[in-house]
């Protein structure tokens, strides 16, 4: 244990004394704010340019009701004030709708030379687009927006959706009905779930949910692509120099590994620790905000399994690493056995759809058992929907157990591999390696 | 009790034999040397001896017991290329290697920092190991080997690619070592080292012991059967057969090999019957010319 504690230290405190630690730590957020925050200020910075758009109709009327729809909402302060119920949906749809402004101008003249003169027009610049609104097209409910650019898909369903609610305005007009009466029948319909749980009732979160699992997966993947790496190359380091020699006529090669996965793994969680606490300082306010209106709220046994299954996890797949490095003579052999490693990890998270809809279902259960796939989803099942405790300890042995298992497999490995310079052994060649180290 | 007892252990990788049915003793204070050409088997040896490696069959003793884990803390070994980290500043290494062998962090600190004075390392103990000399780097190992006050140190090679002047300052501390009654055991190729160093020897070949025990009795037991000879003159008495089996002339001196039975004193008659001698002096052969006899009879 002494040993294995020594091994430990030196590892971490190697590894985060040096300048590269430093600069990874820091460069790394700036090079995630520099590739998301400033292409999307980027981007709100060029949509600012109000679009100018014609709405041609025969009926001024209707052209009316149209251009009052489309300002209304693009103008989030009106319409939320206008809305009694001003709850985080509103925050929902929001997310639809176009960040620009529009400057609408209605046109009653909708024949044959109108449309070339607005053609002519869209092409000099004068306006961006018209929406073509004839009585024909309207009844068909079949129009057609003409313009410089078409936008995307969000802001093609937005326009959309606009025009249904503005045509059937039109048409509730038409019987007479107007006003608060036609604001009143078209409200939409709001559904919240509720989830039962132990007889307790508490307001179903989707949406934290998802989130806690996306997190933690990403941040797994994450840890074991980069951390995994720098176990192989630690151990491969070592097997490559005599340091090998020295340190096992001092300690066992069991001490030695277990020594290395735990050191350089705890400077990957260093590392990530110190993001999150970044993160956590940068998305503090958000934060607040959201738990005060409830919007995420995730269960004390889900960060708990997330702490849990994340170790795990990220243990499991850097003494998978370990083992390559202890088998293998060059990085350049590494990279190649890279994606088999992860490969189980991806079928994991291709699992996650299937077992986040039907958690309780069998192939959810067997396969939350599999070492190699639970610590993704057996902390799905857990955050989706506790599963019965006997499945997670059991599935929490399992992992403990192959972790060990792998150790003391690459120990041996690793101390047979001693023997092998300049030429990496084959399957046939380990397995006899394996049979060799039994003392 | 003795500090190494070797009963024919064998060590074999697929189909090669590394070491095979290898025995030997090295007593306490005593400094041995295994020797032999290159991929004799040498290293193979020291690995199972301090517990690197296992035999696949017989049975090594440290201190008079069979091999365990605790015997670690006892011994030092240094590898035979520099086996160090790399990144790593000298003095952390050697406090660490100390503390892997059961110093506490002060202890281990106090010594490596005592040893790097001794061996003019003081200045280098910030730098990292990658900034050293090789002759500096060995030192260092060296330390790393010592740093704990092991009873028995066992070296790799120690000598191997280091300049005069670093070797003097190693074979100085090893002397120092076996003076404080450490026991000591290295490998060499070299036989002009052994020769000079050792209290006994062990030599092997392709895996098995041609020679071994005291270095005196080995060389006593050849018998003396080489002359050295300064002369001025003829070299006639050279080429007589009956006496002389083969010669070696090195310029300022000859070094003759009697045949087998022949009387050096009539050798010495014949000399001076056409010569003027100035040097004749009976030799005990040299490890070398031991080596090549022994390994000459074992593969006849």
């Amino acid at each position: 244990m002494r040993n294995t504690w020594l091994i430990i230290q030196r590892e971490y405190l190697e590894r985060v004394r040096q300048r590269s630690f430093l600069v990874l730590t820091l460069l790394l957020p700036a090079i995630i704010v520099g590739a998301f925050v400033i292409p999307s200020k980027l981007s709100r910075m060029k949509n600012s340019k109000t679009q100018r758009v014609v709405v041609v109709t025969s009926t001024p009327q209707f052209g009316e009701i149209v251009r009052r729809q489309l300002l209304a909402s693009t103008k989030p302060g009106e319409e939320a004030s206008a809305d009694a119920d001003k709850d985080k949906d509103k925050d929902v749809d929001n997310d639809d709708q176009p960040s620009r402004d529009y400057a609408i101008e209605v046109d009653s003249n909708s024949s044959e030379p109108e449309q070339t003169a607005l053609r002519n027009r869209v092409t000099s610049g004068d306006i961006d687009g018209y929406l073509w609104l004839s009585d024909d097209a309207v009844a068909a409910r079949k129009v057609t927006y003409y313009g410089r650019e078409t936008g995307g898909l969000m802001e093609k369903s937005w326009l959309r959706d606009q025009l249904d609610r503005a045509i059937l305005l039109e048409e509730l007009a038409q019987r007479g009905v107007g006003g608060a009466q036609a604001d009143e029948l078209l409200k939409p319909v709001k559904l919240e779930t509720m989830r039962l749980e132990a007889g307790r009732e508490t307001k179903a979160n989707e949406r934290g949910t998802f989130f806690a699992i996306l997190i933690m997966v990403m941040l797994l993947y994450m840890a074991v692509i980069f951390y995994g790496v720098s176990v192989m190359r630690a151990v491969l380091e070592e097997k490559n120099s005599r340091v090998m020699e020295v340190m096992l006529s001092s300690a066992t090669a069991t001490e030695l590994m277990a020594g290395k996965l735990i050191g350089v793994g705890a400077v990957g969680l260093t590392q990530i620790g110190i993001w999150i606490v970044m993160a956590g300082v940068y998305a503090l306010p958000a934060l607040a905000a959201s738990a005060s209106t409830g919007e995420i709220r995730i269960a004390p046994l889900t960060l708990a399994a997330f702490a849990l299954f994340f170790l795990l996890g990220y243990f499991l797949y850097s003494s998978i690493y370990a083992a390559v490095g202890a088998v293998i003579t060059s990085e350049q052999e590494g990279q190649q056995l890279q994606f088999i490693i992860l490969l189980p990890l991806i079928v994991a998270v291709f699992m996650m759809g299937p077992v986040m809809r039907a958690p309780d279902s069998p192939v959810a259960v067997w396969t939350s058992m599999v070492p190699f796939f639970s610590p993704v989803l057996m902390y799905v099942r857990i955050a989706v929907q506790p599963p019965p405790v006997w499945q997670i300890a059991l599935s929490l042995v399992l992992l403990v157990a192959t972790i060990a298992g792998i150790l003391i497999l690459c120990a041996r490995i690793y101390r047979i591999g001693i023997l092998m310079y300049g030429k990496r052994p084959t399957l046939p060649e380990i397995v006899k390696w394996l049979k060799y180290a039994k003392g | 009790m003795n500090t190494v007892e070797l009963n024919k252990i064998r060590k074999s990788y697929d189909e090669f034999v590394a070491v095979d049915d290898l025995s030997l003793v090295i007593r306490p204070g005593e400094v041995y040397g295994l020797l032999g050409p290159n991929g004799a088997g040498k290293t193979s040896t020291l690995r199972m001896m301090i517990g690197i490696t296992v035999p696949d069959s017989g049975m090594v003793s440290l201190f008079g017991e069979p091999l365990r884990r605790a015997h670690t803390q006892r011994l030092g070994y240094l590898p035979e290329e520099r086996g160090l980290y790399k990144k790593m500043k000298v003095l952390d290494q050697l406090v660490f290697l100390g503390e892997l062998k059961g110093l506490s962090g002060h202890d281990a600190a106090r010594r490596a920092r005592q040893w790097c004075e001794r061996l003019g390392l003081k200045e280098w103990t910030d730098k990292k190991v990658e900034e050293l000399s090789k002759g500096m780097q060995q030192k260092a190992q060296f330390i790393g080997a010592v740093v704990h006050d092991p009873q028995f140190v066992v070296m790799d090679e120690p000598f191997s690619g280091l300049d005069p002047a670093s070797a003097v300052v190693l074979k100085d501390a090893f002397l120092e070592l076996k003076n404080a009654g450490k026991t000591l055991l290295f490998s060499t190729h070299r036989m002009d080292t052994a020769e000079r160093l050792c209290d006994s020897i062990c030599l092997i070949n392709h895996g098995r012991a041609v020679l071994e025990g005291d270095l005196g009795k080995i060389r006593a037991g050849y018998g003396k059967r080489n002359v050295q000879i300064k002369y001025e003159g003829d070299a006639r008495f050279l080429h007589d057969p009956k006496l002389v089996q083969s010669f070696n002339d090195y310029g300022n001196y000859v070094e003759v090999r009697l045949a087998a039975g022949a009387d050096p004193q009539e050798l010495l008659r014949g000399a001076t019957a056409c010569a003027r001698v100035n040097k004749f002096e009976l030799m005990e052969p040299s490890l070398e010319e031991i080596f090549i006899e022994a390994v000459g009879k074992a593969n006849a």
